[in-house]
């Protein structure tokens, strides 16, 4: 197929521990929207970093760009050979013009003078010809970020790029700016540009793709037509794992509710209603950035409540800060350990005693009982450490996880929250993980759980609340809970 | 399988056994055993010994009268660098509460006690004040200190009119000596005043304060991670903004000696004493980064660097080399703690690799 302008053939990348992509094989040719679909980890990114030439591939891959082979050794050259990549976030000078931005770096000079009205012109034919009202002097500051996202399209067009990567470029854009991207986007296609499209919203791809490609666990799973696939079958394509893939665990029979929320709104989530019963774990699925932390912040007091009520233990409660929360018997197991988790810099003890603070009473502290508290975590969740004296940043991941456990065990909490609680940890600590969880079902304590592992989430819970865009938009019981269900509510946009 | 049991920690040589103060204190006794050899062989030379030598009795109570002020408001400076802060303007509220206090009480006739009180209470609202604006808009605590200082500076020129003035000896109980008639091996009087045992005292008071109680678990909690802090049920904006506070009323006390040390007030009396005191307290292996650090540390600091000062002008070093001198010791000792500390997380983390590849191999 030497008609493709880009060529990618066994690559792989390995981190520390991880391999985040297996020989992945991946063709674009000119003129067509090729896009790349998978679960949360499934190693986009990863792949559109090595194209962007932010990562660099392990070796014995090989990178064809015009039926050339082509070494991607730093981001430099990726822009010389004409590909441009478009990030989520912002790559974008707020305080200067269009015109400026488009520019910037790549000025036109003559005998080192700049040449603004030629830059301006080009920009505004570039603007024409995408039908926008953009004025090439206006500053990017003023626009919403749709327009910032046309923007960096309209540079690609001006500086002549073969090839445009866009990474989830509709994130956080309303109905009619998507709309008006992805008619942009099937306009310049048309120019004989290759067009590789990441999306996490599946009906903008049906919308747009004239090629698919799924990834799964850094794998590659296939590349069809758009018209040789759907719906259904691209999730299944996304999901198929084998059974090996998911643990087993016991399930209890569920107690009283200990929390409800009802109609809960504040910190991005809206209109959440869900409840938890002692000895059971209940879910939250959904994409990244659907708002599960915010949510889970939300409810341990970090951020204000705008509107509904939470009731514990069947007590109506309004937690001011997150130490009403403690107080109340709530225990959160953040999803950034070393952010929001750990006191890196001291003790295994101190970090333990840190969060119960607020339960107990008197002004002074016994360092003997602090030492003697730390030892007894350090051998009841068996930490590799050689006693509670060694500092929290010594630990690995999963070390450091029961630390943050240790700290909230000691609180005698009753309602866990968990966020992420495997992130970054390797198999086997994973599996101590899931086993004090079970625990803690069976001395009748409650947890909620927040997962982007699929097969985590899947055969942990009991239920399953799947959330979009802020809101939940499904609940799953136990015999409903599969990878298909939750990802057509998630990115299928499944209508209840 | 069990996994094999970590390797219990190496037992590494270090003069005062683990922790955060073994680097200052291992240059401080090398510093010491250098002063020594330097004053015996010249006074071989010298053949006579006219000025107390270092290690005299006089002499190191001497370095103690010395040290007593600055070490009172590193106890403050590292509260709050603990918590996560810095206050740049401590110099110019010691100026200002020296100069309110001698105004107070000689010229405006407020009586020593209600202007003592005044006094304390101003420094540590003016403290509060900051730590306020520091907590809540979370402007970094460099800038708002440093406007802090500024502003001092012009308050206390407001009140003196840019004069000096005397207390007449006010606070001469302050200066009480403690073991009135004592005599050094030489002859010279031994002198103890009180300020020295307030420094004592405030020391043990702090180290108590942050080693044994909630509040200073919570101080370096709050300075080691403000968001885990945070969701740990710390209110962090009220602990630092208590640090300020606290430290205010450190830095007013210090004042007061200082004053009744010198027993005259005038502007310059506080300038570059922040300076002293933030290389004391790091010195003593306090990290400007927060979470870290210790009083026992900050203690050791402050007397090292008094002590390097008084050796410097026993041995009469000129004033221009003495600043050399000083600054060159406070990098080398706070390089040399940083280098000690990378080399012992590269270590662990070596040690680490090594676990988790003997865990891949098997």
């Amino acid at each position: 197929m030497s008609e493709e302008i880009l060529q990618l053939s066994n690559i792989s990348k390995t981190f520390p521990g991880v391999k985040a992509l297996s020989d992945i094989t991946f063709g674009l040719k000119p003129g067509e929207i090729h896009c790349i679909c998978g679960e949360n980890g499934a190693g986009k990114s990863t792949l559109i970093k090595i194209i962007s030439g932010a990562y660099q591939p392990d070796k014995g891959g090989k990178i064809l760009f015009e039926g050339k082979p082509v070494s991607i050794d730093n981001p430099h050259v990726p822009i010389q050979l004409g590909i441009q990549t478009i990030y989520q976030e912002h790559t974008i000078f707020p305080h200067l013009s269009i015109t400026e931005n488009i520019f910037v770096g790549m000025e036109i000079t003559k005998n080192g003078i700049m040449q603004k009205d030629e830059m301006q012109e080009k920009t505004e034919k570039v603007l024409e010809y995408l039908h926008s009202t953009l004025k090439p002097d206006q500053l990017v500051d003023e626009l919403s970020s749709g327009e910032q996202k046309i923007v960096e399209i309209a540079k690609a067009l001006v500086l002549e790029r073969k090839v445009i990567i866009m990474d989830e470029p509709t994130a956080s854009f309303s109905v009619n700016e998507i709309d008006n991207l992805l008619e942009i986007t099937k306009k310049i296609k048309e120019r004989g540009i290759g067009i590789i499209y990441i999306s996490h919203h599946l009906e903008e791809v049906f919308r747009i793709a004239d090629r698919i490609t799924v990834l799964r666990d850094g794998m590659h799973i296939k590349t069809c037509k758009v018209e040789e696939t759907d719906v259904q079958q691209l999730i299944r394509d996304m999901v198929g794992r084998d059974a090996s893939a998911f643990y087993h665990r016991d399930f209890f029979e569920p107690g009283e509710v200990v929390l409800e929320a009802k109609n809960l709104s504040g910190n991005g989530v809206n209109n959440i209603s869900f409840h938890v019963r002692r000895g059971e774990i209940l879910g939250f699925a959904g994409m990244v950035g659907s708002g599960r932390s915010e949510l889970m912040t939300l409810l341990f007091g970090g951020a204000e409540k705008l509107g509904g009520s939470v009731s514990v233990m069947g007590e109506e409660v309004n937690f001011k800060n997150p130490s009403d929360a403690i107080k109340n018997k709530l225990c959160y197991i953040t999803e950034d350990r070393q952010f929001t988790g750990l006191f890196l810099i001291h003790t295994i003890a101190r970090n333990t005693m840190i969060a119960n603070m607020v339960n107990t009473k008197g002004f002074t502290i016994n360092p003997k009982e602090e030492v003697e508290i730390g030892d007894e975590y350090v051998k009841k969740l068996d930490t590799k450490a050689p006693n509670s004296q060694a500092l929290a940043m010594s630990l690995s991941g999963g070390n450091q996880q029961k630390v943050v456990l240790a700290k909230w065990f000691n609180t005698n909490g009753e309602i866990f929250i968990f966020d992420e609680p495997t992130r970054g940890i390797d198999v086997g600590a994973k599996q101590e993980i899931y086993q004090i969880m079970m625990n803690l079902l069976k001395e009748g304590k409650a947890i909620i759980m927040v997962s982007s592992d699929m097969p985590e989430i899947v055969s942990m819970s009991d239920r399953i609340m799947v959330m979009k865009d802020g809101r939940i938009v499904g609940e799953l019981t136990k015999e409903e809970v599969s990878e298909e269900n939750i990802l057509e509510y998630s990115i299928g946009g499944k209508k209840i | 399988m069990r996994q094999s049991p970590v390797p219990q920690e190496r037992k590494r040589f270090s003069l005062f056994g683990r922790g955060d103060n073994s680097t200052v204190l291992t240059v401080m006794v090398g510093f010491f055993i250098a002063v020594i050899l330097v004053q015996i062989f010249s006074s071989v030379s010298d053949g006579a010994l006219e000025y107390p030598s270092f290690i005299s009795p006089e002499n190191l109570l001497n370095i103690l009268m010395q040290v007593s002020v600055v070490g009172i408001m590193a106890m403050g400076m590292s509260v709050v660098m603990i918590g996560g802060g810095i206050d740049l303007s401590v110099g110019m509220l010691a100026s200002f509460v020296t100069l309110f206090l001698a105004k107070g009480t000689v010229d405006w006739g407020m009586g020593l006690i209600p202007s003592l009180i005044t006094v304390i209470i101003l420094a540590v609202v003016f403290e509060a004040a900051m730590g306020l604006a520091i907590s809540r808009l979370n402007v970094e605590p460099f800038i708002i200190t440093l406007g802090g200082m500024i502003t001092f500076r012009g308050v206390a020129l407001l009140i003196c009119n840019s004069i000096e003035v005397s207390i007449w000896g006010a606070l001469d109980p302050l200066k009480a000596n403690l073991i009135e008639g004592a005599k050094g091996p030489s002859g010279l009087a031994l002198v103890i005043p009180i300020y020295v045992l307030v420094f004592f005292a405030i020391t043990i008071i702090i180290w108590w304060l942050m080693k044994y109680t909630k509040y200073g678990r919570r101080v370096y909690a709050v300075g080691a991670n403000k968001n885990a802090a945070y969701l740990a049920g710390i209110g962090v904006k009220n602990m630092v903004l208590s640090t300020y506070a606290l430290n205010g009323l450190l830095v007013a006390v210090a004042a007061i000696m200082l004053l009744a040390r010198v027993n005259t007030a005038i502007i310059t009396i506080g300038q570059n004493l922040e300076i002293d005191v933030i290389a004391a307290t790091v010195v003593g292996g306090v990290a400007m980064s927060g979470g870290k650090g210790n009083i026992w540390g900050t203690f050791i600091g402050a007397i090292f660097l008094g002590a390097i000062a008084n050796a410097m002008n026993i041995m009469r070093l000129q004033s221009e080399w003495q600043f050399v001198a000083k600054g060159i010791i406070i990098i080398a000792v706070v390089s040399a703690g940083a280098y000690v500390a990378a080399r012992q997380a590269r270590g662990q983390q070596r040690r680490q690799l090594k676990e988790e590849a003997a865990k891949t191999a098997k």
